[in-house]
């Protein structure tokens, strides 16, 4: 490879707080300026084009999930799947993955995911103005998380505490010894919740994720059977969480198309939408192992290119009005759950709570259900993003 | 160019020229062929590209790996002796004129 290439031009004036506050426009004209931009504030090359993103997720060779530099090392206290390759990687997913497939989840916990949704929905308080977020979307994704786990014993307050202080360590680019110091408490009560659960299910097995790794007949590592359950405790709580309140925000912003949503049960599509219009997990961090080139930039050996799912979801090339919330667009070949060996292990968990169950269920019980003031509904986050409340009034 | 048939679950036929190297899931996609996702893009992690494979071309085909098995193992729609990830079948010469079949559901 030639060094007259140039390196990719080089952004000083785009901030992680105009990111956070709305990345979208931001995004917008990088598509059309500088699809491939490396950005000061972030100490990233954003590649933002769809194309340009699914080459890089599906290219695990050239472009690594293996970053020793991140802090999330020193927050899991472990080295975890997320940031492996190759046979480690693969192994070490294959072990949780049988708990994660469709058919694991129609045989067993479709059943209890039912149940579950039907007592969260059953609580809301009909005809009252109920934020969604604190009563349902985060208590409802903590709970079935720990049932598929094999952790039941621990509360949705746990969950959903033990979640964010993996995902604010594992972000903790400043290295501040606060979040790491939380971390630390959440990863001893996670430790010892879940020894005490790997006894219980080497006495009695079931289906969950726990059990499966720790009854195989050759398990991985028992630091790797923790260090899976605490990245889908990581993982696995905004995402839905998020992925919810983002299409019942989408769904209640258009009336007409929810109508035909309810009409044609057509919440596998909205569901797809509303990943699409604002992914959960908006952007990943790849190291690149070789010199190489996107569109015509060099891209060094050791910079690390951040692939944008969120705009690649909004990529004009692929969706016709990409800022709307469209359900019935006749392809939505969207990237919200990545692409590539590290395609999200929950997507086929969530689209069958989120998307099968919750969905239908709370438009069942509520169809006639408003948001209350779509203005005052906060969007906030760069990395994660979601609405951080949704006020609705329930009928 | 090999040609490859997809029959959907509701028994339509679409047959598309395929290049020699790809997988039948990438010609699948690359077609707007209804029925298979390849969500994953290839990597064996998704399990969304599940074909059945027409018995007459099961010998030209290379084993399973035990990773596709148990990918297989979980899919949305029950696997068969015949079951593969298309994302897991090359096209060659010599498969020229696969018939796959789709399964039930992928997601």
């Amino acid at each position: 490879m030639s060094d007259t290439i140039e390196l990719a031009p080089l952004d000083e004036a785009i901030t992680i707080a105009a990111l956070t506050a709305d990345p979208y426009p931001i995004y917008k004209r990088l598509r059309a300026e500088s699809p491939v931009l490396r950005v000061k504030s972030v100490g990233r090359t954003f590649l933002t084009k769809a194309s340009d993103t699914k080459l890089v997720k599906d290219n695990a060779a050239l472009f690594s999930s293996d970053d020793p530099n991140t802090p999330m090392k020193r927050a899991f206290l472990a080295h975890t799947l997320m940031r492996k390759d190759g046979k480690e990687h693969m192994r070490e997913r294959m072990a949780m993955l049988p708990a994660l497939m469709p058919k694991t989840i129609s045989a067993h916990w479709a059943p209890l995911y039912e149940r579950l949704a039907a007592e969260y929905v059953g609580r809301l308080p009909r005809g009252e103005v109920v934020d969604l977020f604190p009563t349902l979307a985060g208590p409802l994704a903590a709970r079935i998380l720990a049932h598929i786990m094999g952790i039941p014993d621990a509360s949705d307050e746990e969950m959903q505490r033990w979640s964010q202080v993996l995902i604010d360590g594992a972000g903790n680019f400043g290295w501040r010894p606060e979040p790491f110091a939380d971390s630390d408490l959440a990863n001893a009560e996670m430790d010892a919740c879940l020894e005490r659960n790997a006894e219980r299910l080497r006495a009695e097995p079931d289906a969950s994720a726990l059990s499966i790794m720790v009854n195989s007949q050759n398990p991985i590592p028992w630091s790797q059977i923790v260090a899976n359950v605490k990245i889908a405790i990581g993982g696995g709580i905004n995402e839905p969480r998020d992925a919810a309140l983002t299409i019942l925000y989408g769904l209640l912003s258009e009336r007409d198309q929810l109508a035909e949503v309810q009409r044609r049960e057509a919440w596998a599509e909205a569901f797809e939408e509303g990943g699409r219009w604002c992914a959960p997990i908006q952007a990943s961090s790849r190291l690149v192992m070789e010199d190489t080139e996107i569109r015509g930039y060099r891209i060094p050996k050791g910079d690390t290119v951040m692939t944008i799912q969120a705009s690649a979801n909004h990529d004009e090339e692929l969706y016709e009005d990409p800022d709307r919330f469209i359900v019935f667009r006749e392809r939505n070949p969207h990237q919200a759950f990545g692409s590539g060996p590290h395609h999200c292990a929950g997507a086929h968990v969530s689209r069958r709570t989120v998307g099968a169950i919750l969905l239908p269920m709370l438009f069942d019980r509520f169809p006639d259900m408003e948001i209350v003031d779509p203005g005052s509904v906060v969007w906030h986050g760069f990395g994660f993003r979601g609405p951080l409340n949704l006020a609705v009034r329930l009928k | 160019m090999v040609k490859v048939t997809y029959i959907s679950v509701s028994g339509v036929e679409t047959t598309v020229d395929g290049r020699e190297g790809d997988s039948v899931m990438a010609t699948a996609v690359a077609n707007n062929i209804d029925g298979i996702v390849g969500e994953c893009g290839g990597s064996m992690a998704c399990a969304t590209c599940h074909v059945y494979v027409d018995p007459a071309f099961a010998g030209r085909l290379s084993p399973r790996s035990d990773d596709e098995e148990a990918m297989l193992e979980g899919a949305a729609s029950d696997p068969r002796p015949e079951s593969r990830l298309s994302c897991q079948i090359r096209l060659s010469a010599d498969l020229d004129g696969l018939v796959v079949r789709m399964p039930e559901e992928q997601m």
